[in-house]
């Protein structure tokens, strides 16, 4: 299989002052297309920071990482953005959704930075929300909706571009194990039927059955890797 | 292909992130409104205190104006230096940029209408007078060159003067008295409004022939000459006042150097033309030569420094006036433009709110693809369209507070001007100060900002 991630020792200091913290420490990482990893640890162990890093939301202090084949670690912040834009779906705990905009507006904030023209934008828009289920909860507003709904408008606006990877941090820290379920089976169904790669951080060993393999992370450094099942 | 392509691309983002920064001023309207107001009454003061200054130089300049246009006075202020009134005629022909020009008598007579007596100021002139001035009669004719020859008793009443006596209506073929001789109205003059130093409209115009009479004189203090234009009038004050110097005794372009007094029966004493002051020229004066008072004892000219002649050119007059009000008006507006950086401060102020309070805002459009310039954009014209309201609603408050001003009775103008400086103020500070507030939500680093709670 195709290998479209693969991270070479990639380390990530931060300096608060003169103190130096280490987040990730020579990380050696590959994902396939069509994987579908979780990534376990303590808190503060560096998930946060490493999946940042394969969003390319963030720069690695070394290493290197290649994207698709592509080496992006050096690129610009333009470059980044548009990669961020094209090929990463993001999925965050805390939804991160507008409050000014209904569903629909939310799921094609990113097709607007793709410079894609308001027709087109809200067919595809809406047939990400159907994807989720929420065909009827267009044009409610984040306010409107319940916490699982919110999330599955943020999956919605992940799909939209069609991405290659889906990034999900903790999608399911704040919601309640019902929810939480529904949320894993969606990303199952995606995973399964459209092939998308997805990489996701929990603290739930229930949820972390939904991959199919488990990437455990102490201090920076990859502990071990489980095959789920 | 792929040109075309990138260029909608540029236009979608650009559009949507125009249509956001609205949504962003709408999401706090209250907020808005406030930073809107503090750009408005900036704007609102900068248009109406130069509408006000703007207005005060129009009503000075049609007071000047009141004078008519390209006149220059020549004045005595000395009772030894007097003019023949044909002196008049012989300018007229010996400068080349002088019209017409007319004698002038000021007195004061005593009239009686009816029963009625009472002072009334008496201006001495010549059939020219009209001319001069600009002015037009409402009612009969002047007089002609011919009532000055014959000294004729015929009298041109002024606006007020004449609407005095019977109460408006046509007086016309009236007499009345002045000093006990009896004149005949034959005209009315048009209403000039209070004019500078002049009156007219209380006056009565007589031949000038006819008040030396009244006041038993030969001579006049006061000639008017009228140049076609506002250039013939600088030529002629050149030329005027070579020619006086010359009459007074004093030689020919040589006013540093004292020469030889040509007509010791008028003046004995060294005199020296004044240059105005500022390098160009005011008026022209002739002085006594102040190193040179003591030589002769036969001289009446007592004072030392003073003007003897004066030669005005109202024009330049009007021009003075006119420069001094225009410092006055863009003071006024530079002080009012202080208060548009105020506004200026306070977009910034709101803009460093906003984009403390839109952080995770920021963050999410980093994540899903936006630019460091879409974000950049999108605060920049937010703090734009905070500048552009607030000068539009500046601009309309402006103008109709001088419409109350103007009917209070105020004479206030709309100054294209004024409209242009604000507004460039006004938006020049919108962006310069939503230029740092921009700047700081689009550098923010993406992680950074969907981390902050
Ligand atoms: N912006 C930052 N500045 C300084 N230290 C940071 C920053 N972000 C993360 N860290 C540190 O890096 C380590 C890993 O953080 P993170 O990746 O968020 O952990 P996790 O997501 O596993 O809880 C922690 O020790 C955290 O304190
Ligand atoms: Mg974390």
């Amino acid at each position: 299989m195709l290998e479209i991630i693969k991270l070479k020792g990639i380390s990530r200091l931060y300096k608060i002052g003169q103190v130096k913290v280490t987040a990730l420490n020579e990380i050696d990482l590959s994902i396939e297309e069509g994987e579908f990893v979780t990534i376990m640890g303590p808190s503060g162990s560096g998930k946060s920071t490493l999946l940042n890093i394969i969003g390319c939301l963030d720069r690695p202090s070394a290493g290197t990482y290649e994207l698709s084949q592509k080496r992006v670690e050096k690129l610009s912040d333009s470059a980044l953005a548009d990669i961020r834009n094209k090929y990463i779906g993001f999925v965050f705990q805390r939804f991160h959704l507008m409050p000014a905009l209904d569903a629909l507006g939310n799921v094609q904030l990113p097709l607007i930075y793709r410079g894609v023209f308001g027709r087109e934008r809200r067919k595809r828009a809406k047939a990400a929300l159907e994807m989720v289920g929420l065909a009827d909860r267009m044009h409610h507003t984040p306010s409107q909706l319940s916490g699982g709904e919110q999330q599955r408008v943020a999956i919605a606006r992940a799909i939209v571009v069609e991405p290659t990877v889906i990034l999900a941090d903790e999608p399911t820290g704040s919601l309640d194990s019902k929810s939480g379920s529904n949320i894993m089976s969606i990303f199952r169904n995606l995973n399964r039927e459209q092939g998308i790669t997805i990489v996701q951080v929990t603290h739930s060993e229930e949820m972390a059955q939904y991959g199919s393999k488990v990437v455990r992370i102490l201090d920076g450094q990859i502990e071990r890797i489980d095959k789920v099942g | 292909m792929a040109l075309i392509r990138k260029f909608l691309t540029i236009f979608v983002r650009v559009w949507f992130t125009a249509k956001m920064a609205m949504q962003g001023i709408l999401s706090n309207p209250l907020r808005s409104a406030l930073t809107i107001l503090g750009v408005t009454i900036g704007v609102t003061s900068v248009v109406s205190l130069m509408g006000i200054g703007e207005g005060a130089r129009l009503a000075v300049i049609e007071q000047f104006e009141s004078l008519g246009t390209n006149v220059i006075q020549i004045q005595s202020h000395h009772a030894s230096v007097v003019f023949e009134p044909e002196y008049a005629d012989e300018l007229v022909e010996r400068v080349d940029g002088l019209l017409v020009a007319t004698p002038i008598v000021n007195t004061k007579a005593t009239m009686k209408w009816r029963r009625a007596i009472g002072s009334v100021e008496i201006l001495g002139a010549s059939s020219d007078f009209p001319t001069v001035r600009d002015h037009k009669l409402i009612a009969g004719h002047f007089f002609t060159s011919l009532h000055v020859k014959q000294r004729s008793p015929v009298a041109v009443l002024g606006y007020n003067i004449a609407t005095g006596l019977l109460n408006g209506r046509n007086v016309v073929g009236y007499t009345l008295t002045l000093n006990g001789q009896t004149f005949r109205i034959i005209g009315v003059l048009a209403q000039k409004g209070n004019g500078v130093a002049d009156n007219i409209d209380n006056k009565i115009v007589i031949p000038y022939s006819t008040a030396l009479k009244l006041d038993d004189k030969r001579t006049v203090s006061e000639i008017w000459g009228k140049a076609p234009t506002s250039l013939d009038a600088d030529l002629a004050v050149v030329q005027l006042s070579r020619i006086i110097k010359k009459k007074l005794g004093i030689g020919a372009g040589s006013s540093g150097s004292p020469s030889v007094p040509t007509d010791p029966g008028i003046i004995e004493k060294e005199m020296l033309l004044k240059a105005a002051a500022g390098g160009y020229v005011v008026y022209d004066s002739v002085m006594p030569y102040p190193g040179s008072g003591s030589s002769s004892g036969s001289s009446n000219l007592s004072f030392i420094g003073e003007d003897i002649v004066t030669i005005t050119n109202l024009n330049q007059l009007v021009e003075e006036a006119d420069s001094a009000n225009r410092v006055m008006t863009l003071l006024l507006g530079g002080i009012a433009a202080v208060s548009l950086l105020v506004g200026g401060l306070g977009i910034m102020n709101i803009m460093m709110v906003a984009v403390n309070e839109r952080i995770e805002e920021i963050g999410l459009r980093r994540a899903v693809g936006a630019k460091q310039g879409d974000l950049l954009l999108q605060f920049l014209l937010e703090a734009l369209y905070v500048s552009i309201i607030g000068t539009i609603a500046g601009i309309v408050a402006g103008v109709w507070g001088l419409g109350i001003f103007e009917n209070l009775g105020y004479e206030t103008a709309v100054s294209m001007h004024a409209i242009k400086i604000a507004s460039a103020v006004a938006l020049s500070s919108g962006l310069l100060f939503g230029v740092y507030p921009a700047i700081s939500a689009s550098s923010v680093p993406p992680i950074e900002a969907l981390r902050r709670q």
